[in-house]
């Protein structure tokens, strides 16, 4: 029995040094590592919208977006928030911008980790740059009478990711101060 | 034992894929592409040597009776400071191999060279022993990708190595794929070890 108690003992010895380690290391990375995560969404937003000034929102659907000002006259830019939906095998997190009408500037692929060779060439250009331009009502995959032509072998991972920009850009149309009816 | 000898020995007589056939979850799930596999390889060779030298200098302080959980202890502390310093630190050598870095933890060329060897060798020969299995496991990821993103992409590296003509095999990248390739290239391993 006594035997059996300091085996216990030791294992929990060795476990307390090692979450101390843990705990040691991640009270040091932690903040660098939120720092860089917010200045490479930082970028990432400027890329999609220069030189404007970002406004974090929230809007009643609970989506964080981004409204970009000219920061000389105030004037509303557009708009950039990250579209999450789940596709085939994982959640597809997309960037994206619209203007102030609404129309899509520019999609980024954030996350992502669908079939390499079929979803995964979500991230492709080729892809991507064929949102750039599109109004709210076309964005639908071709297969559901939109103009977005889906990925072959992966219409599923395509649709995911037209219906939650589609989904994303109503939900900001919608806020009331961008003029949208409650 | 000299240090090069047992250093040699993973690369090719106990290659830990197609000899010791040890991780072989991290070896179908991350062959898809060359620089995937390179990834793979050169950051469980990192924690293997690394955690090796670790479980060596503790074998005499750990009872024989517990050494398991002390071990995936250590190496599962090990794994997560590794994480955490490369996400903050060299954050674009982590978004490369960040993926791979949590899938370590479960590598069992990790616990087994632990239990097999660190815990009965010195540091020196345990971190031999890392570096060679390490790259032994880099050297069998890096030719099963090879074979499967040249017939499931047509490129290596992602570079275009096929005519354009080329229609890819997509079977060779998907799931399948991994376990053909594998199967095809182990046939050739113990055929020719036969020969000798």
């Amino acid at each position: 029995m006594k035997y059996y108690l300091k085996l216990g003992l030791i294992l929990f010895i060795f476990c307390v040094v090692a979450t101390g380690i843990l705990a040691y290391v991640n009270s040091l990375t932690a903040p660098v590592i939120a720092q860089r995560k917010a200045t490479e969404e930082k970028q990432a937003r400027e890329a999609l919208i220069p030189n404007a000034e970002f406004e974090e929102k929230e809007s009643d659907q609970g989506l964080t977006y981004f409204v970009a000002k000219d920061p000389e006259t105030a004037e509303i830019l557009g708009y950039t928030f990250i579209a999450a939906d789940l596709g085939y095998s994982s959640t597809v997190q997309t960037m994206v911008g619209v203007d102030s009408g609404f129309k899509v500037l520019g999609i980024r692929i954030v996350d992502q980790g669908e079939t390499p060779g079929l979803g995964a060439n979500c991230t492709l250009p080729a892809f991507t740059n064929q949102f750039a331009g599109l109004a709210v009502e076309d964005i639908y995959v071709n297969k559901d009478g939109g103009v977005v032509v889906a990925l072959s072998g992966a219409t599923i991972t395509s649709r995911c990711i037209a219906n939650s920009l589609r989904e994303g850009i109503i939900d900001v149309q919608d806020e009331p101060e961008q003029g949208g009816e409650q | 034992m000299s240090f090069i000898k047992q250093l040699s020995r993973g690369l090719i007589k106990e290659n830990p894929t197609f000899v010791i056939v040890l991780g072989m979850c991290p070896t179908l799930a991350v062959t898809t592409s060359v620089i995937n596999a390179l990834g793979m390889g050169f950051a469980a060779t990192f924690v293997l040597i690394c955690s090796n030298a670790i479980i060596s200098l503790i074998k005499d302080i750990t009872p024989s009776k517990i050494r398991i959980p002390v071990y995936v202890v250590v190496i599962a502390a090990f794994v997560s400071v590794v994480d955490m310093v490369m996400a903050a630190y060299v954050p674009a050598l982590h978004k490369s191999l960040g993926l791979f870095i949590p899938l370590i933890v479960v590598n069992c060329i990790i616990l087994g060279r632990a239990e097999a060897f660190a815990s009965k060798n010195n540091v020196i020969m345990s971190i031999a022993d890392g570096i060679g299995m390490g790259l032994g496991f880099t050297l069998s990821l890096s030719l099963v990708a090879t074979v499967r993103e040249i017939i499931g992409a047509g490129t290596w590296l992602g570079m275009r190595v096929t005519p354009l003509t080329y229609d890819p095999a997509l079977i060779a990248i998907l799931a399948p794929g991994a376990f053909i390739t594998l199967g095809f290239l182990m046939a050739l391993m113990n055929m020719l070890k036969e020969k000798k």
